[in-house]
């Protein structure tokens, strides 16, 4: 294959790895700070791209335009849910073992609810729209220029919240809470405004991304699934926890899949990524990159 | 004393697989699928929670069992006679539970569940890649199969068997043990408890059942392909039922299989979707406000 | 010491490594029927971690653990052991919660020690509630009651596997004196009328001194003293780890 032929699928494979990272980030924030394995992410991704789409073909906002609502949305959604669900559980639950697990089933019943909640409003078909749809030339490789776009945000948007997390003063927040929830809670740091803000903006990062994606690909109430397995394997990979680790992860799984798909046959990206991710899951439960 | 459920199981078990037995002969073919796709149901949340509700694992993995009896039933059907078809799919599922199992036991809460689920997923893409190679088309028709009536009867059986099982296994020592590693574990270790086997031999347990489902309903189905007999749903729906209904116990999955199959083809009818957003949100409700789901609520009663 | 007799329980060179920290270094000790033998040693000493090694809990990085000089035991899990005859209580009481106290004492008996033979005057559940002072709350759920009771159902189900050696775990943390004293009395009397044999880590050193017979010193993971309580407390490793308070108002 020739040189340009590699780095069209290379990149290929670092664009739909930033959608993943994106989701993987969010998913992370939520289950590394909070230990909610939010099974239903993937539906609120889906969320922020019905959002988008509707904005645009009802009222031709330009999705670049709307991205800001998206997260804002999505984020404010987030905060909602988990002031009514989460907090509940976790006020009621034992132990921490006890709490992971009623807040999977939580994300399950909000699965559910969510997803045939837009089945309801929007029906099952495939909707979209374009955007940005030209071709655009770089050096021999050609991409449209929304799939540039949605690189160039979802590295962007992960970028910054790493860069949130080191260097201000609610990162330092966050982190903390995320190594020692009890010793953080002893020096001040207040989880119950924290927690439904970092919830929010983990469920804002999803609507985001749903919102880029719909740029790009055709969307549909069932396109949150594969998503969140996906999110599940990054984190998984990364490191439940590590947010650069998600960044890393979602990356790599991009380009991992890109080859995969590739030199092998379609159908065999999702049983090549299951069997990763199961292989970690047994063997490396803390991920690939824990000591 | 009175008779109730707690008190006398066998006598209210054989009642209602003796009513629910004569009606195909009486009840239009709705009413029938109806009652068929509950009785499915009743089978596969009893043997879940008579494992996990236990045990506090949370198995995702009901769907890989359901969907390999339903190849197994698919594949033998020609070849051998229609209960050992239903013995091959228990066969089959319980031999990758004690695969996946002792993969996978050693792991508790969230992990256990997602991985659970991660293999039910590896098994489908698995099958549907195998399917492709092989067959060039991804679906199966099952031509020669037997009456309605028969695989009603048949899922009424297996519904009927897995209450019973988990009737018995709550009264013995084996299921004592599975208790004891659902308060604590490590402490049950301690006093002699071989965890591992255990684990295993209740997995193997509640996938046996599931196996037989599908076996069963493919049949029915009569095209069977990997997303559907696969679907993650079956999965989720059997959990969300026993969960509401209440793990720990056996009348409540039963309960709860009965009027959430009563919902769904009510409802579906008029409301596709609704039937499923009130079942997720049945679920939220539930799990904030009645973690040990609908039984609690009349074993409260009993305590008082 | 007689060395014909076999030891009811040997370790060799039990060592326990968790990444670069030695919890256990190199500890050998040998435990013979009808012993009562203390363990104790400053915090951080390794003496938690080397229940968890001899009970079969964690799995040593090296060392070997025989019980009646022919089964090995190395590195099986716990419900070997309990089949052996070896039970433990916990730190923190670990009950059962949704099981009422009877069936806490009874679980034990359903498995480990279904095919043994029970302990002298503890036949039932009944009896090892009532040895030890539960017998009015036989029927209560284990949440329901203190946490001094819940500890000490913890012996009571670990009586329920009907061992022959007992590891108690710092079963008299937290009691008042005199309720540590009655505490020791009780854990003589299973050694003297029961017929156990009964290892016993305690920080309430002065107590245990007295009741012991056998005393094993653990400072950062070593055994740096195995001996009567008297030629222990004279020893000067052991005062020099100890800084100490409680060694002044030994025996």
């Amino acid at each position: 294959m020739s040189f340009t032929g590699w780095a069209e699928l290379l990149a290929g494979g670092l664009i739909t790895g930033g959608i993943y990272a994106l989701v993987a980030i969010g998913l992370n924030l939520q289950y590394g700070l909070m230990r909610i394995m939010n099974i239903s992410h993937g539906e609120f991704l889906m969320l922020g791209a019905f959002l988008t789409w509707w904005a645009h073909t009802a009222w031709g906002i330009s999705p670049l335009v709307f991205l800001p609502a998206a997260f804002a949305a999505l984020m404010l959604i987030g905060m909602a849910v988990h002031w009514l669900c989460f907090r509940q559980v976790a006020a009621r639950a034992p132990s921490v073992e006890v709490f992971e697990a009623r807040s999977l089933m939580v994300g399950f019943g909000l699965m559910f609810f969510v997803q045939n909640t837009a089945l309801l409003i929007w029906g099952g078909d495939l909707r979209g729209y374009e955007y940005l749809a030209e071709p655009v030339q770089f050096a021999d490789m050609r991409f449209t220029a929304n799939k540039l776009v949605l690189f160039g945000i979802a590295l962007a948007l992960s970028l910054a919240l790493i860069a949130l997390l080191k260097l201000t003063l609610l990162g330092k927040a966050v982190r903390a809470l995320m190594q020692s929830p009890i010793g953080a809670q002893l020096v001040g740091i207040n989880t119950r405004r924290l927690h439904p803000l970092m919830f929010g903006i983990g469920l804002g990062l999803s609507g985001v991304a749903g919102a880029l994606l719909s740029m790009t690909y055709e969307i549909s109430p069932s396109m949150g699934e594969p998503y969140t397995v996906t999110a599940l394997i990054v984190i998984t990979l990364g490191g439940f926890g590590s947010i650069a680790g998600s960044l890393v992860g979602g990356l790599l799984l991009g380009v991992v899949e890109a080859l995969g798909m590739h030199f092998t046959s379609p159908s065999l990206k999702m049983l090549l990524s299951y069997a990763v991710f199961i292989g970690v899951l047994i063997w490396r439960p803390n991920g690939l990159f824990s000591r | 004393m009175k008779a109730t459920l707690a008190n006398q199981p066998w006598r209210w078990l054989g009642l209602g697989l003796l009513l629910a037995a004569g009606l195909p002969w009486v009840a239009s073919d709705f009413v029938s699928s109806v009652a068929l796709s509950c009785l499915m149901y009743i089978a596969l949340a009893c043997s879940w929670s008579l494992f996990c509700g236990a045990t506090r694992y949370l198995s995702l993995a009901t769907s890989a069992f359901f969907g390999l009896g339903a190849y197994a039933s698919a594949t033998l059907l020609d070849v051998l006679p229609w209960p050992l078809v239903i013995l091959s799919g228990a066969a089959v599922a319980s031999m990758v539970a004690v695969a996946m199992g002792a993969a996978v036991l050693h792991l508790r809460g969230t992990y256990f569940a997602v991985l659970t689920f991660g293999m039910t997923e590896l098994i489908r893409h698995a099958v549907t890649f195998v399917e492709k190679q092989v067959s060039g088309t991804v679906g199966r028709v099952l031509t020669v199969v037997p009456s309605n009536e028969t695989v009603y009867l048949t899922v009424l059986a297996i519904a009927g068997a897995a209450i019973a099982t988990a009737i018995l296994v709550k009264r013995s020592r084996f299921g004592l043990a599975l208790t004891g590693i659902g308060a604590d574990e490590q402490r049950a270790q301690t006093l002699g408890v071989d965890t591992r086997r255990i684990k295993i031999a209740g997995f193997a347990l509640t996938a046996a059942f599931a196996g037989a489902a599908g076996a069963a309903m493919a049949v029915r189905w009569t095209y069977i392909e990997p997303a559907a007999v696969f679907s993650p749903f079956i999965g989720f729906q059997t959990v969300l039922i026993a969960l509401i209904g209440g793990a720990a116990s056996i009348g409540g999955p039963v309960v709860a299989a009965i009027v959430f199959s009563l919902l769904a083809e009510t409802l579906r009818l008029q409301l596709p979707y609704g039937y499923m957003m009130v079942l997720g949100l049945l679920l939220i409700l539930c799990v904030m406000y009645l973690p040990n789901g609908l039984a609690s609520l009349w074993q409260r009663r009993r305590h008082e | 010491m007689n060395d014909a007799v076999i030891p009811l329980l040997e370790a060799s060179d039990l060592t326990v490594r968790f990444g670069g920290l030695t919890a256990v270094d190199a500890v050998s000790a040998r435990l013979h029927a009808g012993e009562l033998v203390g363990i104790i040693g400053p915090n951080g000493a390794g003496k938690t971690t080397f229940f968890n090694a001899i009970s079969g809990v964690i799995a040593p990085t090296s060392g070997k653990l025989i019980v009646q000089g022919t089964v090995d035991l190395t590195g099986r899990g716990p419900h070997h052991y309990a089949a052996h005859g070896i039970a433990r209580t916990f730190q923190t009481p670990r009950v059962m919660a949704e099981m009422t106290l009877a069936d806490n004492v009874r679980f034990g008996m359903q498995f480990a020690g279904r095919h043994r033979t029970p302990l002298a005057g503890l036949q039932g559940e009944g009896d090892i509630l009532e040895m030890l002072g539960l017998g009015a709350l036989a029927d209560r759920m284990a949440a329901d009651v203190t946490p001094s009771q819940q500890r000490l159902l913890e012996i009571g189900m670990a009586l329920g596997t009907r061992p022959r050696v007992l590891l108690l775990d710092e079963v008299a943390a937290g009691l008042t004196e005199a309720e540590v004293d009655a505490m020791a009395r009780r854990i003589r009397r299973l050694r003297d009328d029961h017929g156990l044999t009964v290892v016993w880590i305690e920080h309430a050193v002065t107590t245990l001194l007295k009741y012991v017979e056998r005393v094993l010193v653990l400072h950062q993971g070593r055994k740096i003293a195995d001996g009567a309580p008297a030629d222990v407390v004279r020893n000067a490793e052991v005062v020099e780890a100890y800084l100490g308070d409680e060694m002044e108002h030994a025996p």
